[in-house]
This record gives C-alpha cells, sequence and structure tokens, in this order.
C-alpha cells in the first residue's frame, strides 16, 4: 500500500507551487480581515485530492492499478490515508499560519478558539470526503464532482429557505447539553463515517469493472 | 509441458459484444501472439485475466492457479503494457521506481533505471513530455522490472517507430532467453509477431478461430491464387475461406501439400498473419 500511497504524494508534490500560492493567498484575506484561515483546510484538501482522482481518471489508472498486487484493496485504502495525512499536514500549516496571523494582528494567540475552530474545519473537511469518495468511485470523478456541487448547494438553498419560514431555535436549545462534548463526539463521528465510507467505497471498487 | 497460462470457456455479454468459450493455452517460457481486429476481443481476454473484469464466466488459471482466488499471489509474477492505462502524466519515472519499490517484492531499481538508460529516458522528466513511443518504452521498462514470470502486453509495440519496435522486440527475445518468462502479446502489427511469437491465437468476434504453433501455421497454412474456373473446381471442404479479388481467386487452404496432392493449381503462396487476418475476416466461406 506504501508505493499507492507515494503515488498520490507525487501527484501532491508535483502542485506544491500552487499549494503554496493558495496558502499565501489566504493567509493575506485573513491578515486583512477578510476571511477566516481555516476556511482554507476544506476548500485545499478537496481541490487537492480531486486533482489526483482527475490525474488518475484521464490515465486510466484504476484499471491499470488493478493489474497490480493487492491494487484492488491498496488503491481505495490509499487514498483514504493520503486523504487523513494530507488533511492533518494542511490542518497544522493552517493552525501555524493562524498563530501568526493572529499574533502579527492582536499580539495574542488565543488557543483554546483556533483548536475548536481548526477541529470543526477538519470535521467538515471528513464529512465532505466521506460522501464525495463512495460517490467517485461508483461514478467516476467527473459526474461525482457535479453531484456533490449539486447536493452541498441544495442543502444550502433549502436550509436558507428553511431557516427563514420555521424556528430552530428549540433543536439548538435541546442540544446545548452536548457542547461539553463536542470535541469527543467530533472525533468519534469523524473517525465513524470516515470508516463507514472507507468500506463502501471498497465494496464498490471491488466489484468494479473498466 | 507445464502451462503459464491456461483459458478454458471463457465467456463475457456486454450489450453489443460477446466473448464465446474463448479457450486456449500458454507454455511455460514461451510466447503467444494474440491477433485480431479492433473489438475482436482481445482486450476484453487481457482484463478478464487480470481480473479488470468481473463477472465473466471459465476458468483462468495462470501458474495452475485460479487467477480469481489467487489473485494478489500470481500478479505478483505477472508484467503489465495496457493499452492506454498507466501511472497519471504528471509523475516521472522516478517517482514510478519509488511506487513500484512500495508494490512489488521483486522490484529491482538497478534494472528499472538500466532499462531507462537504455531507452534513452529522462528519470526526472515528467511523463507528459514524453512521445507516444517514449511512454511505451517507459511502460516495457516498468512491466519489466520486478523480474516477471509471465508478461501480459496489450499492443506494446503500437506508437513505436521501426527502430523502437526491433528494440522492444530484442528485448523480449533477451528475456526469454534470460529468464524463465512466458509472454502474451496482442499486437495489430502481425510481422513482429512473425519474427518471436511460438504461438498465434486468433481471436475474432470474440471467438477464437485458431490456436496454433507459428511455424505449423505459415508452412502448413497456404493462399492458392487461381482463375474462377479453378475455383469452382475446388470442394468447400479443401479450403476455409476465400476471396474474389479484380483478376483472380486468393483462397485459404489450412494444408497446402494435401491441397496440392489433390488439385493441378500451382500457385500456391506462403502465408503471412496479415494475409491470414484479411481473408478470415473479410473472405467468403
Amino acid at each position: 500500500m506504501i508505493g499507492f500511497m507515494k503515488k498520490d504524494f507525487a501527484m501532491i508534490k508535483s502542485n506544491l507551487k500552487l499549494l503554496g500560492v493558495m496558502f499565501v493567498l489566504f493567509a493575506v484575506m485573513d491578515f486583512i480581515g477578510k476571511m477566516d484561515i481555516s476556511f482554507i483546510l476544506p476548500f485545499l484538501c478537496v481541490m487537492i485530492m480531486i486533482s489526483t482522482f482527475s490525474y488518475d481518471y484521464y490515465n486510466k489508472w484504476d484499471a491499470y492499478s488493478i493489474s497490480l498486487p493487492n491494487g484492488r484493496k491498496n488503491s481505495v485504502k490509499s487514498k483514504y490515508i493520503t486523504t487523513i495525512l494530507m488533511t492533518l499536514i494542511v490542518s497544522i500549516i493552517t493552525i501555524l499560519l493562524s498563530f501568526l496571523i493572529s499574533y502579527m494582528n492582536t499580539k495574542t494567540i488565543n488557543y483554546e478558539l483556533t483548536f475548536i475552530s481548526m477541529l470543526g474545519s477538519i470535521f467538515g473537511t471528513l464529512l465532505v470526503f466521506s460522501f464525495m469518495y463512495p460517490a467517485i468511485y461508483k461514478f467516476g470523478v467527473e459526474k461525482a464532482r457535479i453531484g456533490i456541487f449539486v447536493v452541498v448547494f441544495g442543502i444550502a438553498i433549502v436550509g436558507g429557505l428553511l431557516s427563514q419560514y420555521i424556528d430552530f431555535s428549540f433543536v439548538t436549545n435541546s442540544l446545548t447539553f452536548l457542547e461539553d462534548y463536542l470535541v469527543i463526539i467530533l472525533i468519534v463521528t469523524g473517525i465513524l463515517m470516515v470508516y463507514i465510507s472507507y468500506k463502501i467505497s471498497e465494496k464498490i471498487f471491488r466489484k468494479k469493472e473498466f | 509441458m507445464e502451462n503459464a497460462l491456461e483459458i478454458k470457456n471463457l465467456c463475457k455479454k456486454y450489450d453489443d459484444f460477446e466473448l464465446k468459450n474463448v479457450s486456449f493455452h500458454l507454455p511455460k517460457g514461451m510466447i503467444m501472439g494474440l491477433i485480431g481486429e479492433n473489438g475482436a476481443g482481445k482486450t476484453t481476454t487481457i482484463k478478464a485475466i487480470l481480473d479488470i473484469i468481473k463477472s465473466y464466466k471459465g476458468e483462468i488459471k495462470v501458474f495452475g492457479l485460479d487467477n480469481r482466488k489467487n489473485d494478489n499471489k500470481i500478479k505478483e509474477d505477472i508484467g503489465v503494457v495496457l493499452d492506454d492505462m498507466f501511472f497519471p502524466e504528471i509523475l516521472t519515472p522516478n517517482d514510478i521506481n519509488d511506487s513500484m519499490k512500495g508494490i512489488y517484492k521483486n522490484w529491482d531499481t538497478k534494472m528499472f533505471y538500466d532499462y531507462l538508460k537504455e531507452f534513452s529516458l529522462l528519470p526526472n522528466k515528467q511523463i507528459k513530455t514524453f512521445s507516444k513511443g517514449m511512454r511505451k518504452k517507459l511502460e516495457i521498462a516498468t512491466a519489466l522490472s520486478h523480474h516477471p514470470k509471465l508478461l501480459i502486453l496489450d499492443e506494446p509495440t503500437s506508437g513505436l517507430d521501426p527502430v523502437a519496435r526491433s528494440e522492444v522486440i530484442q528485448i523480449f527475445q533477451s528475456i526469454l532467453e534470460k529468464e524463465e518468462c512466458s509472454i502474451l502479446l496482442s499486437s495489430h502489427i502481425t510481422t513482429d509477431l512473425e519474427h518471436i511469437a511460438d504461438y498465434i491465437t486468433f481471436i475474432n468476434h470474440g471467438e477464437i478461430v485458431l490456436s496454433k504453433t507459428t511455424n505449423e501455421l505459415l508452412d502448413e497454412y497456404g493462399i492458392v491464387k487461381c482463375t474462377e474456373k479453378e475455383f469452382k473446381s475446388i470442394d468447400s471442404k479443401d479450403y476455409i475461406k476465400y476471396r474474389k479479388e479484380k483478376y483472380e481467386y486468393e483462397v485459404l487452404v489450412s494444408n497446402k501439400k494435401d491441397f496440392k496432392a489433390k488439385y493441378q493449381i500451382e500457385v500456391i503462396d506462403k502465408i503471412t498473419l496479415d494475409d491470414l487476418m484479411v481473408l478470415m475476416i473479410k473472405g467468403e466461406e
């Protein structure tokens, strides 16, 4: 499986310049107060990993990978592990940048707020991946990409419309007791959803024909 | 003789195409040329061997082992070149070497770099900067660098110029001399196969038309060239296919000697694989 991961990281490495530019751009926007840098995480990770799927698709890597030892299993497993590692690496860089920007702006660092905000961001990133990967393995990267955008925008529009007519405060009030366990809930749910997503993707790819 | 590959009654159905009871075997240490026109079923057969397609009927044994039950074990010993399927083109040969070290137990880095040198491929250049021929050479170098016992090559010489083709063919021959390796090679360029293949398997519309040793095929089969009157005197059981040309008839026969003994027709040409394919596909029965 290490070989499959090396292939994905080699693809990511070849896009390092672009990633550097994105980091600088987001850091500047955060510095001038236009946006929170923690939003960079889901955006960057999705962009990076989708590009690896696209390169795989255009060069028919998936079919080739099956001809390699343990190809069907390791192709999927390596994608998930690479994603998790990628998310952690980008998170660490983002946290460090966040500290630096916060210190340059206010001469103080709010550790707790930064960590909570990053944890939420990591959870959001893994949530997107958990839905996206089985869709990619089932329908291919092009269709899945369109599908995911339609679903995300659909939820956002429906949610936005509903919030105008329905008062959800009773739901948020009834869930306040969960606040103390927020960190644990996010971590456990995150692990569980990635695991379930992996199992679904593995099953899809095990039966896939090219 | 032990078989490196054995296929029995392989069937696979698509909406517009079907593999029908494909059966052949490749003895160890031999080269088999798999020929047939585009869409005849060559790539589908290769995909079934490699488990790239799954829902097929029939039996495929590689090194005597069922290919589905022993998938991972046999793939350690198979080298593949597939038509248009490979590593993403933003990678370099160096990246391929790093990846393959983690995939094949027997990956031989020195051998890989030796092939790169032999093929004049720069290790740090992205694949997308390579010409089609260079990419093919890289695919071949990758397929060869883990000491495979079976090479499955789908159109490995397509896109190569005659010099490069000859280099590649020589490499295949030298592998057979040095290592205990068998090769299944599908190709449109049948002249390559006439030089190196021990066996020829011809597939047409998803069915195996013939599977014989190359010598048997080239020695025994022939093309009778005759007039219409002579053609009409030939019993239909004594030929396989015929084609009416502008001034003569071309008739494919499976046994030149017997034919010559029975009929007084002088012109029986030696057959080439190209002639065989054309007559089998375009000829009438």
